[in-house]
């Protein structure tokens, strides 16, 4: 695992290169180019707002509705784009991994590093929309720290699992939206986390995303601290999962380029 | 001093899947996985295999400039993979010693959207050029290239030709001990060709490791000191390089 680690520092370069080119390219030949990324978690936020803030009146937790879906929106869309570009890294980039040698696992961090950046785009809005709406920010801002950690982490180790997999197996391809989908109502994007049944909770709570968009929420729109189990073990699975799913793309690598 | 040879070849195989020669279907693994549990056999549906490469030994010394040829499927191609570590042997020894530079494709590597000094950039960085050295051998590269007017226009709109000149520039001011060149000459116009030549005689000429392969047995005849024929997966000869060159010719059937 060091090996590996070494040698992905030592391609770097290559790595920010990668990255350069996923963010020229994502957006080129398009009209509105980077503004995309707020375009979309805002244009689903005034959806969301719209349709079960208005239309359906359900809960959010006393808050605004726009801010509510916006907080959840921002982590979440990370994870989901993260989710459609990377699953999808190595495969399309199949002439290079056939031809040219290089650790693989920079093509789905490439596209991660991407998605960081449209996080932080999307992230303007949100700071503004928080100075609309007069939320009171507190110290516990710092804690957004280990959430961003976590989130980034856990984004990571699900989508080298996924990359590597659509190689091997491409109906992997229409499966992976379909579990973005489902997950994203395993996660309290649409409705607060209260709203779980309590016998549920502890169950509902092992899914990092859901930890995530949750502390995410306390942290910056009720200004409390986050709820320390929860980050805690999310962390851990996060780090488990990441050695396992690293150690796994390591192995299915070395095949890449004879089945892709 | 170092002794140690750039290259060594020890009875090396390499096979590909015939039936499956594209990725797997899921269904037919989970099928497998089932018949498997029930029948308790091992694996019933054995693919078939194709040997690219059948027992390939051979070595490589430091300054020595190595020509591969062979027909089509012969299996050149795969070996300059194998020394890349593009792909993985079935079995045998490989061991590479130094920094290798392969030019395997034309084309691979290069993004059609972006521009000639993006691509400069980005094709730099995929061979393992830092950002500096490309920053203090980028005029030369475009100097090469002759390129200079189209350095922002996005590749999709170059010919083939300029495609090659493009990564051909890069790849020869990339600084490897050992440099892989697969058949660039075919594209290209005479000017470049010469160009490219040159470069590579140079290259061949100093104490770097080269190996070349190319249907263009002028090129080869120029460059190389020493080269395999490979046949079937096989070498069927190593040594002089008019020598081998007669080996080649003679594996095709005489027409008329």
């Amino acid at each position: 695992m060091i090996s590996y680690i070494k040698e992905l520092i030592s391609y770097r370069e290559l790595l920010i290169a990668l990255t350069k080119r996923e963010i020229k390219i994502r957006y080129k030949q398009t009209t509105l180019g980077s503004a995309w990324a707020v375009l979309q978690p805002f244009s689903l936020m005034l959806i969301f707002s719209l349709v079960f803030g208005v239309f359906l009146g359900l809960e959010s937790q006393g808050l605004p509705y726009p801010v509510f879906y916006y907080s959840a929106l921002l982590t979440w869309l990370f994870f989901s784009t993260s989710m459609s570009f990377g699953s999808h890294s190595v495969i399309n980039n199949s002439n290079l991994v056939a031809k040219v040698y290089f650790p693989r696992e920079t093509l789905p961090l490439a596209s991660l590093g991407a998605a960081v950046l449209d996080l932080m785009v999307a992230s303007i809005i949100f700071v503004l929309m928080m100075a609309y709406y007069n939320i009171p920010l507190s110290f516990n801002l710092i804690y957004l720290i280990p959430i961003i950690f976590i989130l980034i982490l856990f984004t990571l180790s699900v989508v080298l699992f996924t990359s590597a997999l659509v190689v091997i197996w491409r109906d992997l391809k229409f499966v992976v939206p379909l579990v973005v989908q489902i997950w994203m109502f395993a996660s309290p994007i649409i409705y607060p986390v209260n709203k779980v049944p309590e016998n549920l909770q502890f169950f509902y709570m092992l899914n990092p995303m859901a930890v995530v968009i949750e502390n995410f929420r306390r942290v910056t729109l009720f200004a409390k601290e986050p709820v320390f189990s929860q980050i805690l073990t999310a962390a851990v699975i996060s780090v488990i999962l990441f050695f396992i799913s690293y150690y796994f793309f390591k192995i299915k690598e070395k095949s890449f380029a004879d089945i892709i | 001093m170092n002794l140690q040879m750039p290259i060594v070849f020890g009875d090396v195989y390499k096979s590909y899947s015939i039936r499956r020669l594209k990725y797997k279907r899921l269904a037919e693994d989970v099928g497998q996985i089932f018949q498997r549990l029930v029948t308790r056999k091992k694996r019933t549906l054995q693919s078939e295999k194709f040997f690219a490469l059948n027992g390939i030994s051979f070595k490589v010394k430091k300054g020595e400039s190595l020509g591969i040829i062979g027909k089509n499927g012969a299996g050149k191609t795969t070996i300059l993979k194998l020394i890349s570590k593009v792909t993985y042997p079935d079995s045998g020894e490989i061991t590479v010693n130094g920094k290798i530079g392969a030019f395997i494709e034309l084309g691979a590597g290069l993004h059609p959207e972006l521009s000639g000094r993006e691509n400069i950039f980005l094709y730099g960085a995929i061979l393992g050029m830092t950002k500096k050295e490309i920053d203090e051998k980028f005029e030369s590269i475009v100097k090469f290239s002759g390129l200079r007017k189209f350095l922002d226009t996005p590749i999709k709109r170059y010919s083939s030709g300029m495609y090659a000149r493009l990564g051909f520039s890069v790849v020869s001011f990339m600084d490897p001990d050992i440099l892989l060149i697969d058949e660039v000459l075919a594209v290209g116009d005479k000017n470049f060709q010469q160009k490219c030549l040159t470069k590579m005689h140079n290259f061949s000429k100093s104490d770097k490791t080269l190996i070349f392969i190319s249907h263009n047995l002028d090129a080869v005849k120029k460059i190389c000191d020493k080269v395999l024929v490979i046949e079937k997966g096989k070498i069927v000869f190593e040594g002089s390089t008019d020598l081998a060159i007669k080996t080649y010719l003679d594996l095709f059937p005489k027409s008329r």
